[in-house]
C-alpha cells in the first residue's frame, strides 16, 4: 500500500497540483449488543479505502474509493482534480494553506489488553451478567450493555513530501437499565449514557469500569426515579457531575471554538458560532475558575491521536484561560486568518471524508476542591448527573441539558432524588457563574464517539477531561 | 452502476456456499457527489465510491453479522465466514423467527439517469446562480447541493432476492444578512426537480423579511409551521415512538395509547414506501415487501413499524421497517407521512391574531420524556410575529419545550400541500409533511439574535 500511496503522491506532482495528500484508512469494528438476556447485536465490520485531497487552480476537490489499485488511485487523483476545478468556477481567492513542520513518521496508541484477542464470549457473558443484575427488578423493562472496539490503521502522505503512518485503538462500553410503570418510564445509566464510557485504550479501560459492581445501583437508581418528583421549576445553585459537563463542554466551548465554524462554513448544517473573531483575547467567556484546552497529546482520551489529517503534529493549546476566551481549534487554511501555524484538530471520520475541523479532548482544567467538600459547601442545591438530553441554538448560546437524575442538596447534604431535571442558560452567562471546580482526584476524560458534523454528516471520536463542578443562579426544571 | 445481475449473482454464489442453517446479504453500494458552499463560495466540494455487504448468519437461533466494504469474491467469503465464526459463539436470540422468504415487492421507478450522471460542473454551476442572486441584495449564501446513484439487494437463503437502483438529490441553502437569515431546500430523486433559482429566492425573501428580528417573551403562541418545522417533530416522534422497539419496551409515547385518541380529529400519520410522489423504496433489509402502516387515524394512536424479529415478538407480521443487519435500532418508520388539509399556509396566517411563524426548528431532542412525547429545539433562519393575520416582523429565535401529545391536539388547521422534507434516513426516506396552525404551542426560551 505504501508504495502505491507514494506512486499517487508523485503523479499528482507531475500533475502540477498546489497541493494534494492521500489518506488510506483501515478500519476494524467489533460491535456488541445485549438486551434483557439476549444478544440482540454482534457484528464486526471491516472497511478500507483512500481519499485524495487537492488544491487546482486554487480551489478545493476530493475524491474517495473504496478500490486500492495503483490504477484507481490515479483515476481518483484525476477525478479530484477536476472536482476542484469545478470549485473554482466561483472561488474569491485561492485556498491557502499555512506553513507547518513536515514529518515523516509513526504513531501507534498505547494499550494493555487487544479487545480483538479477548474472546466474543468473555465480552458477551460481562454484559448478561451486568443485565441479569439489573433485571432483579420486574419494574426494570429494558436491561441493556454495550461494547464496542475500534482499531484503525490510516497512512498519509502529502505532495509536501510528509508521510505518516499511525494506529490508533478504541474501546468503550456501558450499561443502561429502563424502569417503566405505566406511562412513565426512567433510565439510569453507568459509566455514562448514550453507550457509556469510551477511551483510545484496551480492554483493560472495560475491565476498570467495574460494570458489574455497579450494576445493583443503576436499577435501584432507576426504579427510584419511578416514583420521584419532577425536578421543581426554579433558579438555583448546581452541582454538575464530570459525565454531564463533558457534554456540556462539548456543546458551549468545543464547537463554538472550532474556526472554521466561526467563519461560517458549517452555517448550512449546525450552525455558526458566537465566539466570532472581534471576541478573541476580549470576551470574558467564563469565570477565573474557567480554563479550557485542547489537547489532543493527552494519553489515553477519545480525542488522542499522534497527527491530525493535515499531517500536523497533536498539540495542547489554551480556549479559555483564567476566564478569558483566548484560542480556537485551526487548520491549516483557517489558520492564515489569524497569521497563525495550524493546531492540529483537522480530523475525517473514515476515508472517505474530507478532514474538518474537529474537537480533540477540550477539557475544562481541574480545580482544588474534593467534591465531598464542595457539596458541605453548598447550603441548598442540585447535583444533576449523567446526560439524557441536549440542545443548543445555532450560535451556541441559549442550551438545555437534561439529566437522568437530580439529588437536591440541603445544607450541604445530597437527599431526595428527582426525575427529569432539565437546567438551560446562556453560554457566557453560565460559564461566569462557574465557582468551583473538583480537582484532579475527580477528573475523568469522557469519550464521546457520536459527534456530528459536516456534510457528508461524520461521526467523530473526542473526548472531554471534567470534574464536577459548581454553578450559581441557574435555572432549573424548565422542561414543561 | 454494477447491475441487478451481477449483484444477486455474486451475493448468491457466496451466500449458497453457506454452512448454516439460514444466511442473508445485504448490498448497499454506490457513488455520490456533494457540493457545499459558505460566504457565496464553493469551500468543499466531495465524491466518492463505495458498497457495503453485511452478512447475517443464523446456526438456529444464533446469529452472526459481519460486513465489508469490498465487493471482491474472496472479501466476501472472508466477511461470510466471520459473520459465521461469530453465530457460532452467539447466545440464542429466542425472538428470531428465521430470515423471511421471497415476496414480491411493488416494481417502483427510483431511478433517474440525469441524477445519476449529474457532473460537479453542473453543481457548481446551479450554485452560482444562487450567488448570483445573493449578491444583488448584498447577501451571502450557505448550503449544499448533492447528486448520487445507489443499489440495493437483498439475498437470502430462503429465496430472497431483491434488487432496486435510486438516485437522490438534495439542495438546501441558508442566505444571511448582518442580523437575519433566510431557509429553503428541495429534495427528491430527480435533479430536474431542482430550481436552485426559486429556491434562492425563497430563502432571500425569507433573510429580508426577517431582517432587524425584534425580542420576545417566551411563552404560549399560537404557531404557523412550515413543513420543513412540522417534518423536524415528525422525525423526533418517529425515533422515540413510531417503531416497534420503544413501543415493546414501553418507552414510546404510543405504548399502552393504542386505540385512544391522542391528537386532534384532523391528524393522520402513516408511513408509505411505495408512494412514489416522494422518495419511495419498495422493500426494507431484510428484502420485505414495504406496507402502508397507519400510525395515528384521525387522532387516535393505531400502531407501529415491524421488523421481523419485533413481529415475531407481538405475533403480527413484518410491515417492511427493517434497518441493516448491523443495527440494534428496530424498525422505524422511513417514509412518514401525514394527510393534508384543505388550508393554506396564507389562510393560516390570517386567521391568527397574535401568534408565530416557523420557518424551521433547530437541534430538536426527543429524549427528555419520551412517552409524553416531549421535545425541545430552537427556531431557525426565519421566525416571524404574526398579529392580525398579517406577518408583522422578524422576531429573534427562541426556544421552544413541549409536549407532541399536546402540540398535535392543538392542530387547528393544516393545509392542502405537503412537501418532501429530507430526513436522517438519506436516501430511502423522507418526511412528508404539511403546514400546520396549532394553538398555544409553549416556547420556554430566548436567545440573543
Amino acid at each position: 500500500m505504501k508504495d502505491k500511496i507514494k506512486e499517487t503522491i508523485d503523479y499528482l506532482m507531475k500533475k502540477k497540483v498546489d497541493y494534494a495528500d492521500i489518506r488510506h484508512q483501515k478500519t476494524n469494528l467489533e460491535d456488541i449488543k445485549v438486551k434483557n438476556g439476549n444478544v440482540e447485536a454482534l457484528s464486526r465490520n471491516d472497511d478500507q479505502g483512500f481519499g485524495i485531497r487537492v488544491i487546482a487552480d486554487g480551489a478545493w476537490g476530493f475524491a474517495a474509493s473504496s478500490i486500492c489499485t495503483s490504477e484507481e488511485m490515479k483515476r481518483v487523483a484525476d477525478q479530484a482534480i477536476e472536482i476542484a476545478k469545478a470549485s473554482a468556477i466561483t472561488k474569491k481567492e485561492n485556498a491557502k494553506l499555512a506553513e507547518t513542520e513536515v514529518h515523516r513518521d509513526e504513531y501507534e496508541s498505547q494499550y494493555a489488553k487487544d479487545p480483538f484477542g479477548v474472546s466474543v464470549d468473555k465480552k458477551i457473558s460481562l454484559l448478561l451478567d451486568a443485565c441479569k443484575i439489573m433485571m432483579k427488578n420486574k419494574k426494570i423493562k429494558v436491561a441493556e450493555g454495550s461494547m464496542q472496539f475500534f482499531k484503525t490503521n490510516k497512512v498519509f502522505a502529502s505532495t509536501e513530501k510528509a508521510f505518516i503512518e499511525q494506529s490508533i485503538l478504541e474501546s468503550g462500553a456501558g450499561i443502561s437499565a429502563t424502569a417503566v410503570d405505566g406511562r412513565e418510564a426512567q433510565r439510569r445509566s453507568y459509566p455514562n449514557s448514550h453507550g457509556g464510557d469510551y477511551a483510545s485504550r484496551g480492554y483493560e479501560f472495560v475491565e476498570e469500569m467495574n460494570l458489574l459492581e455497579n450494576a445493583e445501583r443503576v436499577q435501584e437508581e432507576a426504579i427510584q426515579l419511578l416514583s420521584a418528583d419532577p425536578l421543581p421549576e426554579m433558579e438555583t445553585t448546581i452541582i454538575i457531575s464530570g459525565n454531564q459537563l463533558a457534554l456540556q463542554v462539548h456543546e458551549s466551548c468545543g464547537h463554538p471554538t472550532e474556526l472554521d465554524r466561526v467563519l461560517g462554513t458549517e452555517i448550512s448544517l449546525a450552525g455558526g458560532s458566537f465566539l466570532t473573531l472581534d471576541k478573541l483575547n476580549k470576551l470574558k467567556y467564563g469565570s477565573e475558575k474557567v480554563t479550557i484546552t485542547a489537547d489532543a497529546s493527552l494519553s489515553g482520551g477519545l480525542g488522542s491521536f499522534g497527527y491530525d489529517d493535515e499531517g500536523v503534529k497533536a498539540q495542547r493549546v489554551d480556549l479559555v484561560r483564567n476566564g478569558l476566551f483566548v484560542g480556537y481549534q485551526t487548520s491549516r487554511e483557517t489558520a492564515l486568518v489569524l497569521n497563525q501555524k495550524s493546531n492540529g484538530t483537522m480530523r475525517a471520520d473514515g476515508w472517505n471524508r474530507i478532514p474538518l475541523i474537529r474537537m480533540t479532548n477540550i477539557n475544562l482544567e481541574p480545580g482544588e476542591w474534593e467534591l465531598d467538600d464542595l457539596i458541605k459547601d453548598t447550603q441548598s442545591g442540585f447535583f444533576l448527573e449523567t446526560n439524557k438530553s441536549w440542545s443548543i441554538d445555532d450560535k451556541r448560546l441559549n442550551f438545555q441539558f437534561g439529566v437522568e437524575a437530580a439529588w437536591e442538596i440541603k445544607d450541604g447534604k445530597l437527599g431526595k432524588i428527582y426525575k427529569n431535571g432539565v437546567y438551560t442558560g446562556m453560554t457566557p452567562q453560565f460559564w461566569n457563574s462557574c465557582d468551583a471546580v473538583c480537582n484532579r482526584k475527580h477528573w475523568h476524560i469522557w469519550g464521546v464517539p457520536n459527534c456530528g458534523k459536516g456534510e457528508p454528516m461524520q461521526i467523530m471520536h473526542v473526548a472531554h477531561g471534567t470534574s464536577p463542578t459548581r454553578f450559581r443562579n441557574v435555572k432549573v426544571g424548565v422542561s414543561k | 452502476m454494477i447491475g441487478k445481475e451481477k449483484i444477486l449473482d455474486n451475493l448468491s454464489s457466496v451466500v449458497k456456499k453457506s454452512e448454516v442453517d439460514q444466511t442473508e446479504a445485504v448490498y448497499i453500494g454506490g457513488e455520490s457527489g456533494l457540493t457545499r458552499f459558505a460566504n457565496s463560495t464553493i469551500h468543499q466540494n466531495v465524491f466518492e465510491a463505495n458498497s457495503k455487504v453485511y452478512f447475517r448468519a443464523a446456526l438456529g437461533k444464533k446469529i452472526g453479522v459481519a460486513a465489508t466494504n469490498s465487493f471482491i469474491k474472496a472479501d466476501l467469503e472472508k466477511a461470510l465466514s466471520n459473520a459465521i465464526e461469530i453465530a457460532k459463539n452467539q447466545k440464542e436470540n429466542p425472538d428470531f423467527p428465521g430470515l423471511p422468504s421471497q415476496k414480491d415487492a411493488l416494481s417502483l421507478n427510483t431511478y433517474f439517469d440525469k441524477t445519476a450522471r449529474f457532473t460537479p460542473m453542473q453543481r457548481a454551476q446551479e450554485i452560482k446562480k444562487i450567488f448570483d442572486q445573493t449578491k444583488v441584495h448584498n447577501l451571502t449564501a450557505a448550503g449544499s447541493f448533492s447528486t448520487g446513484e445507489t443499489e440495493i439487494a437483498v439475498v437470502n437463503t430462503n429465496g430472497v432476492a431483491c434488487y432496486q437502483p435510486l438516485t437522490s438529490t438534495f439542495l438546501n441553502i441558508v442566505v444571511t444578512g448582518d442580523n437575519s437569515s433566510g431557509y429553503a431546500d428541495w429534495l427528491s430523486r430527480n435533479v430536474e426537480d431542482i430550481n436552485a433559482e426559486k429556491l434562492a429566492q425563497i430563502a432571500i425573501k425569507k433573510c429580508l423579511e426577517s431582517k432587524d428580528p425584534k425580542g420576545l417573551e417566551p411563552g404560549e403562541y399560537d404557531v404557523v409551521l412550515e413543513p420543513t418545522a412540522v417534518a423536524a417533530l415528525l422525525e423526533w416522534m418517529n425515533y422515540i415512538g413510531f417503531g416497534s422497539k420503544p413501543f415493546q419496551e414501553g418507552t414510546s409515547f404510543l405504548s399502552n395509547r393504542i386505540g385512544q385518541k391522542i391528537m386532534a380529529k384532523d391528524v393522520t400519520i402513516y408511513d408509505d414506501g411505495n408512494d412514489q410522489s416522494a422518495i419511495a423504496f419498495p422493500f426494507d433489509f431484510e428484502g420485505v415487501p414495504k406496507q402502508k402502516v397507519t400510525l395515528i387515524e384521525k387522532g387516535v394512536a393505531k400502531g407501529v413499524v415491524y421488523d421481523s424479529i419485533s413481529a415475531h415478538k407481538d405475533k403480527v407480521k413484518s410491515t417492511g421497517h427493517a434497518l441493516t443487519p448491523d443495527s440494534a435500532e428496530g424498525a422505524l418508520a422511513l417514509n412518514v407521512f401525514v394527510e393534508p388539509g384543505d388550508s393554506s399556509l396564507d389562510k393560516m396566517i390570517e386567521s391568527v391574531d397574535r401568534g408565530l411563524l416557523v420557518t424551521r426548528f433547530h437541534y430538536i431532542n426527543g429524549l427528555l420524556d419520551t412517552t409524553n412525547a416531549l421535545l425541545t429545539g430552537m427556531t431557525r433562519d426565519g421566525t416571524f410575529l404574526i398579529e392580525n393575520g398579517k406577518v408583522k416582523h422578524g422576531i429573534k429565535n427562541l426556544r421552544f419545550t413541549e409536549s407532541m401529545l399536546k402540540a398535535f391536539s392543538n392542530v387547528v388547521k393544516i393545509s392542502e400541500d405537503r412537501k418532501i422534507v429530507n430526513s436522517w434516513w438519506g436516501d430511502v426516506g423522507c418526511v412528508v409533511a404539511p403546514a400546520m396552525l396549532m394553538k398555544s404551542f409553549k416556547f420556554t426560551g430566548k436567545t440573543e439574535f
